[in-house]
């Protein structure tokens, strides 16, 4: 173990001892991680009652698979003991990660680089060993400069020098962790005071929030004010695809006065007092028509891109009223056992009437519905807040954190150069920088014979000492190891 | 869609084609080993090119972002993979991964094309994706998606290296049922449960077998290869997992925008966070666990299975949920 391995190790704190030691085990964290995986995965293989119904469940799997699946709690497994368990287990061992092992990694940035004798350099995974015919300083000078070139930060003492790349990278953890805890927050302060829901709203009525979605451990307020539907449309692409749904909303306090209006269309909500409404859906709901000045409203159903309502008139005879949306007129159909198809009678555009045998019929108004999705959501601004710390934070891991240590000894009349070296994660990336770069500097010294290939292709071999005994020449490669990656410090 | 964007796509998915036999033929010749990989490479950046320009020409025909149906994202994960391949090459001195690299575009190209017409015309946005999000949320991810196909890809190479065949056998067997359950779900009319058992209960048996085949004695001397392509695994991780992660980020952002909601385990975003956890779980063994090059390579062609459940198997394999505007049947 090379001495900067204890001192990684000493900056760990033991907060969790005896049998809750187990909470910060990095271990646990992967065994946790898989197992919310797999969690997830039977969750997302197996639809979601709370998000689709129970209908969706017995659609997919039949009605025994689908009472089975509900009893071993599958259908709802994001609310089950079980995964809030998990959950809670996952959230102690990060929080107990956090606290041990990641944030005290912290203090290791304010340390000074430390400095290693010749002898112990041998002990990172990669090592080398070189003599040339050119003087200490010139080869530490000659190191400093390629080294800086590459983004090291270097700091020389004496015959000794210590080089650091990507310090910024070991942030990653640190920062990563308190997004995590950050979300956790967030989403906790939602849970016990956030409420959300969805209502279909007529045109001409009034969205509450009595009937709001809420955890059990609840400590929120619902709001006394109302949103009212003043008018809602679909818009229409040239080909006759729904392109956008907007709804006119006007907020209104307790006493029925206005507060605030916006149109709000899909991606483009109203916020209101810590409410946010969003355009969720679109459709016809309802026909007014009426007969011989008898108002009355037919229920529409969905069927494709278009909307029906049937009207029984005796056994065997079915009136059937078509719309696309409000501003379409009416289209008549009637329906009996023996046409193939229903036959279409006429169209009424609105306000308009017609004459049903007897019966004056007239096409009053079409009423449209507005799906509204609505949410109060306290925790979303940490919640925000922790998904810039997790974005953050994966990006800086993936800067590769590198050290290189050099210490050169005289020897007759050249030098000796010992380097050692090591990076946390892209190993053989940094085996390769540190070939070439004892090849580059090798050249700097015109007399040297030494072949560049060789330094390539050997440096990133496993932990076998290679002697260079072909080039007898003044400065030589005399070592070059690498170890295999799982014998790393 | 113009023939000069259809022209352009043949070129990029012939391109791919020929690369691949010039890869696997370059393993025959040794003679001429250097230069055909080189001309692979060639071969395959030309392709990457020809897409890139068949990409924007198609958003630029489109007047929008041209990542909107299955079709679209094939194409942008070829040009991920390819244009990753390339990166990584570079990096790394490395062009047997290019074999395997061309394979996956040729494929998601063959795949793509056989989709129905009515994919690769370009039609309306459904209001749902008439968004600026669509532009911030998909790319990382399909880019993410090609990434840790590489890792994966580099993990199958891992193994060869380290002379682990019949892990090597037994993963290569898994990703290619696992391709065929997704084909069939997509092509075909068979029963989506079997093809869901198919591929989970296929990579399930097939990853494990393919552990339980692996023997690894400590303290056993690295091949150099089987190093550098571990190495390589990682870094493809290192690229993909910060881009799912943006991805499923401003996703959320995107469905708290539009359905007031930031997670509602839809199954799709429950899959990206399941392929999220595995390849933080592997990040957490790599750094922190000694655990063998041989067994990382396992966890990320796992991951490279997820990937796939992520991406396309849960349209078509009949998972459905809000993203299933990405389906066309």
């Amino acid at each position: 173990m090379v001495p900067e391995t204890a001192q990684l190790k000493s900056a760990n704190v033991k907060i969790f001892r005896g049998p809750f030691a187990i909470f910060s085990s990095v271990r646990l964290t992967v065994v946790l991680l898989t197992l919310m995986a797999a969690t997830v995965l039977l969750g997302a293989w197996c639809p979601q009652e709370s998000a689709v119904g129970q209908e969706k469940v017995i659609e997919q799997f039949g009605e025994e698979m689908a009472v089975n699946l509900h009893n071993w709690g599958i259908t709802d497994l994001f609310h089950t003991p079980y995964f809030l368990i998990l959950v809670a287990v996952l959230s102690l061992n990060m929080i107990a990660g956090s606290l041990e092992k990641v944030f005290p990694k912290l203090l290791l940035l304010k340390l000074p680089l430390p400095f290693y004798q010749a002898q112990q350099l041998e002990k990172f995974p990669f090592h080398a060993k070189l003599t040339s015919s050119a003087q200490p300083n010139t080869i530490m000078e000659a190191w400093q400069i390629q080294l800086q070139k590459r983004g090291f930060k270097t700091v020389v003492r004496g015959n000794q020098l210590a080089a650091e790349f990507g310090k910024i990278g070991r942030l990653a953890p640190t920062i990563t962790h308190i997004g995590l805890l950050s979300l956790l927050l967030g989403v906790t302060i939602t849970s016990w005071t956030g409420f959300s829901g969805f209502k279909p709203v007529r045109m001409g009525s009034d969205l509450t929030f009595g009937d709001s979605e809420h955890s059990k451990l609840w400590i929120g307020q619902l709001p006394t004010w109302k949103v009212h539907v003043d008018s809602t449309k679909r818009e229409d692409y040239e080909s006759g695809e729904a392109k956008q749904w907007y709804s006119n909303l006007s907020v209104i306090d307790k006493s029925g006065k206005t507060i605030t209006s916006q149109e709000i269309s899909v991606n483009n909500p109203l916020s209101y007092g810590g409410v946010d409404i969003y355009q969720s859906s679109w459709g016809m709901d309802q026909i007014v028509v009426s007969f011989n000045g008898r108002e009355r409203a037919l229920d529409l159903r969905p069927m494709g891109k278009l909307y029906a309502a049937f009207l029984p008139l005796d056994a065997d005879t079915i009136l059937i009223f078509s719309i696309k949306d409000q501003d379409k007129p009416l289209r008549l159909f009637a329906k009996r056992p023996e046409w193939g198809a229903p036959k279409l009678i006429t169209e009424v555009p609105m306000g308009k009437s017609l004459m049903l045998g007897s019966v004056k019929m007239t096409y009053v108004k079409a009423v449209p519905v507005t799906g509204l999705q609505y949410k109060a959501d306290p925790g979303l601004p940490i919640v925000y807040t922790a998904f810039g710390f997790i974005i953050v934070g994966v990006m800086l891991a993936a800067i590769p954190f590198r050290h290189v240590w050099i210490v050169v000894e005289q020897q007759g009349p050249g030098s000796v150069v010992y380097i050692g070296g090591r990076s946390k994660k892209a190993k053989t990336g940094f085996a390769r920088m540190m070939t070439k770069l004892i090849a580059q500097l090798a050249a700097q010294w015109p007399e040297e014979a030494l072949a560049e290939p060789v330094f390539h292709s050997d440096a990133i071999t496993n932990g076998e000492a290679i002697t260079n005994n072909e080039h007898a020449d003044e400065h030589k490669l005399v070592t070059v190891g690498s170890t295999r990656r799982n014998d790393h410090v | 869609m113009s023939e000069f964007q259809l022209a352009l796509t043949n070129t990029a998915g012939v391109s791919s084609v020929m690369s691949f036999w010039v890869f696997v033929a370059s393993n025959g010749l040794k003679r001429w080993r250097d230069g055909m990989l080189k001309a692979a490479s060639i071969v395959m950046a030309i392709g990457f090119v020809c897409l890139t320009v068949s990409i924007a020409t198609r958003g630029l025909e489109a007047q929008r972002f041209p990542l909107a149906n299955l079709y679209e994202s094939l194409l942008w994960f070829a040009w991920a993979t390819m244009g990753g391949y390339l990166l990584l090459s570079g990096a790394y001195g490395i062009r047997q991964l290019g074999w395997l690299a061309s394979l996956t575009a040729a494929t998601f190209f063959l795949y793509g094309s056989w989709l129905p017409a009515s994919q690769h015309e370009i039609t309306p946005l459904v209001p749902a994706l008439v968004s600026y999000w669509r532009q911030i949320h998909v790319p990382p991810l399909i880019v993410s998606y090609a990434m840790f196909f590489l890792a994966g890809l580099s993990g199958l190479l891992q193994l060869f290296h380290a002379r682990r065949y019949m892990s090597l056998a037994l993963a290569g067997a898994t990703i290619v049922l696992s391709g065929t359950a997704i084909a069939l779900g997509t092509f075909t009319t068979v029963d989506t449960r079997w093809l869901q058992a198919l591929f989970v209960g296929g990579s399930l048996i097939g990853m494990v077998s393919a552990y339980k085949s692996l023997k690894v004695t400590k303290g056993e001397p690295a091949i150099k290869a089987a190093e550098l392509y571990d190495d390589v695994s990682y870094r493809a991780i290192a690229i993909g997992f910060p881009l799912l992660t943006i991805g499923v980020i401003t996703g959320a952002l995107w469905a708290n925008h539009a359905w007031g909601t930031y997670w509602s385990w839809d199954p799709k975003e429950s899959m990206a966070l399941v392929t999220w956890l595995s390849y933080a779980a592997y990040i957490h063994l790599r750094v922190h666990q000694e655990i063998s090059a041989e067994k990382l390579s396992l966890v990320s062609i796992a991951g490279l299975l997820l990937t796939l459940l992520t991406y396309l198997g849960f349209n078509s394999l009949g998972f459905g949920g809000l993203h299933s505007y990405g389906r066309f049947k």
